[in-house]
């Protein structure tokens, strides 16, 4: 153990890989130090965990009906979190649910924030009239409020999961382009990027390797935080029935048909609004930790 | 014939409402492995000559040759291994988040040159810098070991010219010492042309065959070594800047 | 009695990669002289400075054996009293114009708030005093610059105008870091001289912090060449030629002068026992 953060500390690493590791164990030391941040890095963990092994962490079947059960309170007959209208346990439908959640949020984060960073850095670093076009088309995304052009998506498309995302990605990349093109233009004029102007490298070079590395960490962070928004959005479409579709084992959806029983069996929504809250929770929490770790200003302190 | 031409060059910058003069109607020639330097206050132009030659500023009017031959727009590979630049700030010229063996592997990738790894280490060896720097980052280097980086970088394509603007007014007086040296030595080594810009007298004088001094985006005069070693200008301007020299100080103390 | 007095002067900074000394038992007194006090990047000579006016944040931690500026103990004096010390008693010049100058107000106002919050001064009688003060650092048309915003001055404006907010309440003792750096050489010599016959008809004390040894060597009196938060050398401004320390021998020698030979300058030699402390 104590090679392993020798090599991981050395000064003179001796390898690229050596390098990059060294500077993520610097990262992770400071990112230790902060406790909110790493509450918010166990409950994401935990939520991986969860979604991995949910057939072995969740007692009961998601799907299978048991009406004798039904509405059984939290505590009672094996049931941790009781039962809802159906009879199926709560408990295991968050477990599997966070399957879904982590779907959506994995599929989200892997498209928006590259289409609008892409945009963001191309737009900031040519400038001119591309710049005026890709922003204006930004403003347009921009000026439609999220649930309702997500909420049109869906009806055009068609209810559905993969259709969901695609709503929620299509609405979220409109941020992270103004994120990257507000760091593209403090970046462009520099030095660095004037050096490697100099030895003859064409824009998609500079753009691919000098200016999205330093647009990284802001949008690392700005997806972060934007986490817990796409997991409500979600949820708010499941809540419509515009998003998972029954008996899918999803949040929002599940609030929504606890809606029925809200005064008497109050906890057939509560449950998964409260997972959903523990989960943004984790994500926030996490992202204020990362802005403190990965912000270009705090680096190489 | 001079290596490097500058025939009337105005460089001109929109501000918006008004139009900036950064230079009028310079010329000068410098020969091939001459070093030639640019002194100047603040806002003479001095470092904009240096940007227009790279393309970095537009050239308003005038001409600038290389070899004789006009510069194209954009100028294109073959500019990048003829002429080189070595930036005033090494804190800002190296990209964060680059290593230093990624920095200077760029310049390699960039013109399909192959044998990277050898060059580069190569190349570390010719600044004097251990090749224990090379997965470093620059953050982790202090700033006479950045601008040797710097430096390593400019010489990877082999170039016949170097630009140096303010190579080392970023740096402490010993480190100065160092980079100043290493700089005359890669010169006679590899028989290059400077052509450099200061705002210090002694750093040029010590650096440079001729000078250029400039004010306001104008040449105000060209001095040889000789001819500022023992005091012989002619203008107004070069006599202030000569006697406010801050090597003179303790002459006058 | 010496106006101030530093006696084992230390700054520490508790940082992830452990302890860090700033400054590591700095001693010196001052009367109403000009103290010079040279160095390279980290040697401490600006934590010096800033810890005479307590001006250091966490976690940067101020200790000294002694610390007192005329009778007062800068150590265990209050904030509330520092503050009082701070502006009327020590002033301080920084660097760069640009970034002490507040760019959202206009120079007149910046240097009549003080004196009309502190001192109770009515607004025309402060303005004349501001006016006075813009004179005082030469400049010619003080009523203009009184009407100007930050960003229309020059550097070498800039600068004068600070040198006159600091000297408006008649500090005794004045703290200039590096106030010449960021100037042109030709400005550079003006606003020294400014400094230098404020400070001698005044009788004011000064502290230069400087990079550059002989624009010290110039305008002070006595010299402090620091070296890794110690001093290594204290020399009469005079005699500085004459220094016995490899390490001020060395930064004068790797200096470039005009006429100087074209061999390799001499570089610093950092190998002796001094540099290994």
């Amino acid at each position: 153990m104590t090679t392993l953060t020798e090599w991981l500390r050395d000064p003179s690493p001796s390898s690229r890989a050596q390098a990059r590791l060294g500077q993520l164990w610097l990262g992770w030391l400071r990112f230790r130090r902060n406790p909110m941040a790493m509450l918010g890095a166990t409950i994401v963990v935990l939520l991986l965990l969860m979604a991995a092994f949910a057939p072995w962490v969740a007692p009961y079947d998601p799907i299978t009906q048991n009406l004798a059960e039904r509405l059984k309170p939290p505590m009672t007959g094996g049931h941790l979190m009781g039962t809802d209208e159906f009879g199926r346990d709560i408990f295991s439908r968050i477990v599997w649910g966070s399957r879904v959640t982590l779907y959506i949020v994995v599929l989200v984060a892997v498209t928006a924030p590259v289409f609008g960073m892409l945009i963001g850095t191309v737009a900031g670093y040519a400038g001119g009239w591309v710049d005026q076009v890709l922003m204006r088309i930004t403003d347009i995304f921009l000026a439609f409020p999220k649930l309702i052009l997500a909420l049109a998506l869906v009806a055009v498309l068609g209810p559905g999961i993969e259709n969901a995302v695609l709503a929620i990605a299509l609405t979220s990349w409109p941020p992270y382009a103004r994120v990257a093109r507000a760091e593209t233009l403090t970046v462009r004029n520099s030095d660095y990027i004037a050096a490697v102007q100099l030895q003859g490298a064409g824009p998609v070079r500079i753009i691919l390797g000098h200016v999205m590395p330093m647009c990284l960490s802001s949008v690392i962070i700005r997806v972060t935080l934007d986490m817990a928004g796409v997991i409500l959005t979600a949820a708010g479409l499941g809540f419509l029935g515009l998003g998972a579709q029954p008996p899918m084992a999803e949040w929002g959806m599940m609030i929504s048909s606890g809606r029925k029983f809200l005064f008497e069996q109050w906890w057939v929504a509560t449950m998964p609004g409260l997972a959903i809250f523990i989960v943004s929770l984790g994500f926030n929490l996490l992202g204020d930790g990362l802005r403190d770790v990965l912000d270009p200003r705090s680096a190489g302190k | 014939m001079a290596l490097i031409e500058i025939d009337n060059l105005s460089v001109h910058f929109d501000a918006g409402d008004r139009i900036v003069k950064a230079v009028q109607e310079v010329s000068l020639k410098v020969d091939a492995r001459e070093s030639y330097g640019l002194v100047g206050e603040s806002g003479s132009g001095k470092s904009t000559i240096l940007r227009a030659i790279c393309g970095l500023a537009p050239i308003s009017g005038g001409s600038i040759r290389i070899g004789g031959e006009p510069l194209k727009t954009p100028r294109g590979k073959g500019f990048s291994a003829r002429v080189q630049m070595v930036f005033q700030d090494p804190y800002s010229s190296l990209h964060p988040r680059h290593t230093i063996d990624s920095t200077l592997a760029e310049p390699l990738a960039i013109h399909g040159v192959g044998d990277t790894d050898r060059r580069v280490v190569q190349a570390l060896k010719d600044v004097a810098l251990d090749p224990k720097f090379r997965f470093r980052y620059p953050h982790q280097l202090s700033g006479g070991q950045r601008q040797r980086v710097a430096i390593a970088r400019a010489l990877m394509l082999q170039p016949e010219i170097l630009l140096l603007d303010e190579p080392t007014s970023a740096l402490d007086a010993s480190v100065q010492a160092e980079t100043l040296n290493l700089l005359n030595r890669l010169r006679a080594e590899r028989g290059l042309t400077f052509l450099m810009v200061s705002h210090d007298l002694a750093v040029i004088d010590h650096m440079c065959d001729r000078v250029l001094v400039m004010q306001h985006g104008r040449a105000v005069e060209e001095l040889a070594r000789a001819d500022l070693a023992a005091a012989r200008m002619q203008t107004d301007y070069a006599r202030t800047l000569f006697e406010a020299s801050a090597d003179r100080l303790l002459d006058t103390a | 009695m010496s106006l101030l007095s530093v006696k084992n002067l230390r700054v520490t900074f508790d940082t992830e990669s452990g302890r860090v000394e700033a400054v590591r038992g700095v001693s010196f007194d001052l009367g109403r002289e000009r103290l010079g006090i040279v160095g390279e990047s980290g040697s401490g000579k600006t934590m010096t400075g800033r810890s005479v006016l307590r001006l250091i944040r966490p976690p940067g931690r101020i200790e000294a054996d002694e610390m007192t500026f005329d009778g007062i103990d800068l150590i265990r004096a209050s904030e509330r009293k520092m503050r009082s010390l701070r502006g009327p008693r020590i002033a301080m010049v920084m660097q760069d114009p640009k970034y002490s100058l507040n760019p959202v107000m206009k120079i007149g106002r910046q240097l009549t708030e003080g004196l009309r919050l502190r001192d109770r001064i009515g607004a025309a009688e402060a303005r004349k005093k501001a006016i006075e003060a813009l004179e005082a650092v030469q400049i010619r048309d003080p009523e203009r610059v009184m009407e100007a915003w930050p960003h229309e001055l020059s550097g070498g404006m800039g600068q004068r105008v600070m040198i006159a907010m600091m000297l408006i309440p008649n500090p005794d003792l004045l703290i200039a870091d590096e106030p010449t750096s960021a100037l042109d050489v030709t400005v550079q010599a003006e606003v020294l001289k400014i400094l230098d016959d404020l400070v001698k008809t005044r009788g004011m004390g000064l502290i230069f912090i400087s990079h550059d040894l002989r624009l010290v060597a110039r305008f002070c009196d006595r010299v402090l060449v620091m070296y890794k938060g110690r001093v290594v050398e204290e020399i009469e401004a005079g005699n500085l030629m004459a220094a016995k320390h490899p390490y001020t021998q060395g930064l004068l020698n790797c200096l470039p002068r005009i006429g100087g030979a074209r061999e390799p300058l001499p570089s610093l030699d950092r190998s002796g026992a001094w540099a290994e402390m």
